[in-house]
């Protein structure tokens, strides 16, 4: 088991004063904060401050852990053991893990303060076990690319769910589930899978799994509600003569008449195209005229007859006094 | 494996004040005091009358978070709560145009 440094998470001296460790803990937390922070690893980093701060603030917790800091086991590869025969006092109290969720904590927290350390909130406090209450919804964000979104399909999912052993403490453990992503599901949409939050107590109904669904940006397809938009890069001749067009679109190619005159003002839509469901949204195709990049001699000789023949001037709008 | 019914939660789906404590672990005087803030607008005159809809139940229990772990009051976890989605928005209209123009 590695050995944490609980002072160096929070950036501190081993002699740092309470007020210190407070200020630490409340600047770092607002920075990784999961609901906060878009950071990767930000959740991860949320919890190790957290459990850092639980063991330093309360100062019976952090004689015990400099204790074991200053005199514990240190085998040659770093990997820490806790002297033989080491029972926290937390173990006798109720510890008061009032303001972390200290579901996830680690197992160097929970080696030195007993598997207790967590389980050692009650559930909600004091209720008798004759008691009947619904479990429970625990809240998830799913990040889902445009693609998965639009085909749906099986996801696997991890959480941690809290279990309430038969002295009614709590402790939490992962869980997997497999689900299927009904297809063309929407930014912030909501997804419930009954019955897979928080267990219920004394008999009491489950919670629900609530999950809400983030779209991570496509680099061709915006979404606006269920219509998708896209640019369509053209060529000038194609956007002047029109013609039948190969456009991808996640359901696969589709063939697209554009109409001749058309120009960067024209959208195109294709009906149903967009995201899938109930009523499918359309998707909407802008045009985008691209000039191609080399040009032959002859190529120069056709531009330059073009010049002659149309008297287009396209800065007219500017030139308005 | 068990199967699994996977439900779309509907913006018209709501939940009652009562479903909300259930649901989120909350005290009725939580969720009453977050509404006085606006963290919540429940649509319904009296808080008998009080419906939510999932999006309102996610943003309490996002508030229910931030207020445990980052010791917040409850005027800064409003504002905490609106300029974050603020955030949220802006992030990915910037992202997008990003895309476009890239």
């Amino acid at each position: 088991m590695e050995f944490k440094d609980y002072y160096q998470i929070l950036g501190l001296n081993y002699d740092a004063g309470a007020d210190d460790i407070k200020k630490a803990y409340r600047k770092l937390a607002r920075k990784y904060h999961p609901d906060v922070s878009k950071e990767a690893g930000a959740e991860d980093k949320f919890k190790e401050v957290s459990e850092a701060y639980e063991v330093l603030k309360d100062p019976e917790k952090r004689a015990e852990y400099d204790q074991l800091r200053t005199m514990g086991a240190r085998a040659s590869d770093g990997s820490f053991r806790p002297p033989p025969g080491w029972e926290s006092a937390a173990h006798f109290n109720d510890g008061g893990f009032t303001q972390a969720d200290a579901s996830s904590f680690s197992d160097f927290f929970e080696q030195i303060f007993g598997r207790g350390g967590s389980a050692h909130r009650t559930y909600r406090g004091n209720h008798q076990t004759s008691f009947r209450m619904r479990g429970e919804d625990i809240h998830l964000r799913l990040p889902l690319f445009l693609e998965e979104a639009y085909a749906g399909g099986e996801k696997s999912i991890q959480y941690q769910v809290p279990m309430v052993d038969e002295h009614d403490l709590v402790s939490h453990r992962p869980k997997t589930l497999k689900i299927t992503i009904p297809p063309g599901i929407g930014n912030g949409q909501h997804l419930r899978l009954k019955g897979q939050g928080a267990p219920g107590v004394g008999g009491g109904q489950n919670g629900d799994l609530l999950i809400e669904i983030q779209l991570a940006t496509h680099p061709v397809y915006q979404v606006d509600g269920k219509n998708l938009l896209m640019q369509l890069p053209v060529s000038p001749w194609e956007a002047a003569l029109g013609g039948n067009i190969v456009v991808p679109t996640l359901s696969g190619k589709i063939s697209l008449t554009i109409p001749p005159n058309s120009n960067e003002t024209t959208k195109l839509r294709m009906k149903g195209k967009g995201m899938p469901g109930k009523t499918p949204g359309d998707l909407i195709v802008a045009l985008k005229i691209v000039m191609p990049k080399q040009q032959t001699e002859r190529g120069k000789q056709l531009f330059e007859a073009l010049k002659q023949e149309l008297d287009f001037n396209p800065r007219v709008e500017l030139e308005k006094p | 494996m068990e199967t699994l019914t996977i439900e779309i939660l509907e913006n018209s789906a709501t939940y009652s004040l009562r479903e909300v404590c259930e649901r989120n672990g909350m005290r009725a005087e939580q969720v009453i005091e977050f509404v006085d803030f606006g963290i919540a607008e429940p649509e319904g005159e009296s808080y008998r009358e009080w419906s939510f809809t999932p999006a309102q139940l996610f943003r309490l229990h996002r508030a229910l978070r931030l207020q445990r772990d980052l010791e917040l009051n409850l005027p800064g976890l409003a504002l905490a709560l609106d300029l974050l989605e603020e955030v949220d928005s802006l992030r990915s209209e910037v992202l997008s145009l990003r895309e476009r123009v890239e």
